[in-house]
């Protein structure tokens, strides 16, 4: 078996890397692949919390990488969603702690385990990019509609394309009244300047916040468009690219627009 | 001392299309000059008033005193029979001058060895492009993204970047997009930043002016259509 290295990166930090790469891990999973997520954010460790596996962890990924643990005791593997597993990082190192010729090798162990390996990538372009990025044959880069985000893509788009690494985008909470307003940058205007693959758009979702709390994954909860997004975009991941993006809309646009031409409403 | 012959005159007078053209021998005393151009010009009266007179000193290359004697006899034809205007003839070139020259405005270009760089793709943020003179890119220059040239910069595309052109110190190079939006433009030792933008799309380009950045509209301005004919930049 030999699997996809997927990196998720952003450059920005809160732009909802981890979130997404807890969503789209799950997402694959529940597709039947063998998923493992890996935290790459040694020293700020989330993954584990997002997805509610916190209490479960006994090594991190720097004891796999490093020999001290064998790859099956550092992968925690899910009990609500069969196939899906998560090498936690080390809280107590720093991103020095590994470097990419390392992740190389780490790399080529996991391909041989499993079908999808996303590692999350830290905020920032040094040594934790550097290690996400050594492994990864695929890139997915998560911008949201802010022009900080778009600028810091634009970097991360750049150092991806000098590993020639063609990444793909995800555009993230997205509100649609505000873009429709033009209070807030569109998804056109974001692929006008990235200019890469766009493989999906992901509406701003308060769901994402009671999940990532309660360590429960957004795609098992029923009615979150996040969810629904993030499914989506698994399935483009998984090869099933003609699957139409759908564009976040407000609800109720119709009577709203009648409602408008009659006076009522804002 | 000499004496004009009939078949070697110092000073002959020919009529042209557009006045007089008086051949002289330079090497004869002015004072000789002066007389015979008296003898030759008397007979002309009225008409020699308000011509043209070209100054042909035939054989003779250019030596030390020829400005001072064309000014000594220009002054004498003014004021003995009112001629116009006193002229020389043009220079003359050397054959390899000329026929480069003949060259240079038919095809300027043809033995130009261009130092442009040209790429075509997309500058992104915190990407870098220098060209030692000008650069032309098409495709576009992301927010975040520089560009510097030591010449123009050409950006067939947007302009979100930072453009620096006529580095180090060149104030004629122009900054020109099609989509002009620069976070800041330099050219030469000159700085602007916070450029306002036009709401609509349209290739501006920006030039320095009196020791400031000027940017305008492209097409409308037109800076280099008034050429005779094209040149090397």
């Amino acid at each position: 078996m030999s699997g996809k290295i997927i990196v998720i990166t952003s450059g920005k930090g809160g732009v909802g890397k981890t979130t997404a790469t807890a969503c789209l891990g799950a997402s694959l999973a529940l597709l039947g692949k063998r998923v493992v997520v890996v935290d790459m954010d040694i020293g700020l460790r989330n993954l584990d919390v997002v997805m509610g596996l916190e209490n479960r962890i006994v090594f991190n990924v720097v004891d796999a990488v490093k020999g001290k643990c064998k790859l099956a005791q550092a992968a925690i593997k899910d009990r609500r969603i069969d196939k899906l597993y998560l090498i936690p990082a080390s809280q107590s190192d720093n991103k020095n702690a590994l470097v990419p010729e390392d992740m190389v090798r780490f790399g080529e162990k996991l391909k041989q385990e499993f079908d999808y390996v996303l590692m999350d990538c830290p905020a920032g372009i040094e040594r934790g990019f550097d290690n996400s990025v050594a492994a990864a044959s695929e890139a997915v880069v998560i911008c949201t509609p802010e022009v900080a985000s778009v600028r810091d893509a634009d970097r991360v788009i750049g150092l991806l394309y000098a590993r020639s690494i063609t990444p793909k985008l995800i555009v993230n909470r997205i509100v649609p009244h505000m873009v429709e307003k033009g209070d807030m940058l569109s998804h056109e205007d974001i692929v006008d300047v990235l200019s890469i693959d766009l493989i999906g758009l992901v509406e701003m979702d308060d769901q994402v916040v009671v999940s990532t709390n309660t360590g429960i994954p957004l795609v098992l909860q029923k009615d979150s468009r996040a969810g629904e997004a993030f499914k989506r975009i698994a399935r483009r991941m998984d090869g099933n690219t003609d699957l139409p993006i759908q564009i976040p809309q407000t609800s109720g646009k119709f009577w709203k627009k009648i409602g408008t031409k009659f006076g009522l409403g804002r | 001392m000499n004496t004009a012959s009939s078949d070697n005159p110092s000073v002959r007078l020919t009529g042209m299309a557009d006045g007089l053209r008086v051949v002289l021998d330079p090497k004869q005393p002015i004072d000789f000059l002066q007389s015979e151009l008296n003898r030759l010009f008397k007979p002309l009266g009225h008409l020699a008033i308000n011509t043209r007179v070209l100054l042909d000193y035939g054989e003779a290359e250019e030596w030390e005193g020829a400005e001072e004697m064309t000014a000594a006899l220009e002054g004498f034809l003014k004021e003995s029979f009112g001629v116009g205007t006193v002229v020389r003839p043009p220079k003359k070139r050397r054959e390899v001058e000329e026929i480069l020259r003949h060259r240079d405005m038919d095809r300027s270009w043809q033995n130009h060895r261009s130092d442009v760089l040209m790429l075509t793709g997309r500058v992104r943020s915190g990407q870098k492009v220098t060209a030692r003179k000008h650069l032309l890119i098409l495709g576009d220059v992301n927010p975040g993204g520089e560009v510097v040239a030591g010449g123009d910069i050409l950006v067939i595309g947007t302009l979100s970047g930072t453009a620096a052109a006529g580095q180090p110190d060149r104030e004629d190079a122009i900054v020109l997009s099609l989509d002009f939006r620069p976070t800041q433009v330099q050219i030469g030792t000159i700085v602007a930043a916070g450029l306002p933008s036009s709401p609509t799309k349209q290739t501006e380009y920006a030039y320095v002016e009196d020791n400031t950045i000027v940017v305008e509209d492209y097409l409308e301005a037109d800076p280099f259509g008034r050429l005779p004919w094209p040149e090397v930049r």
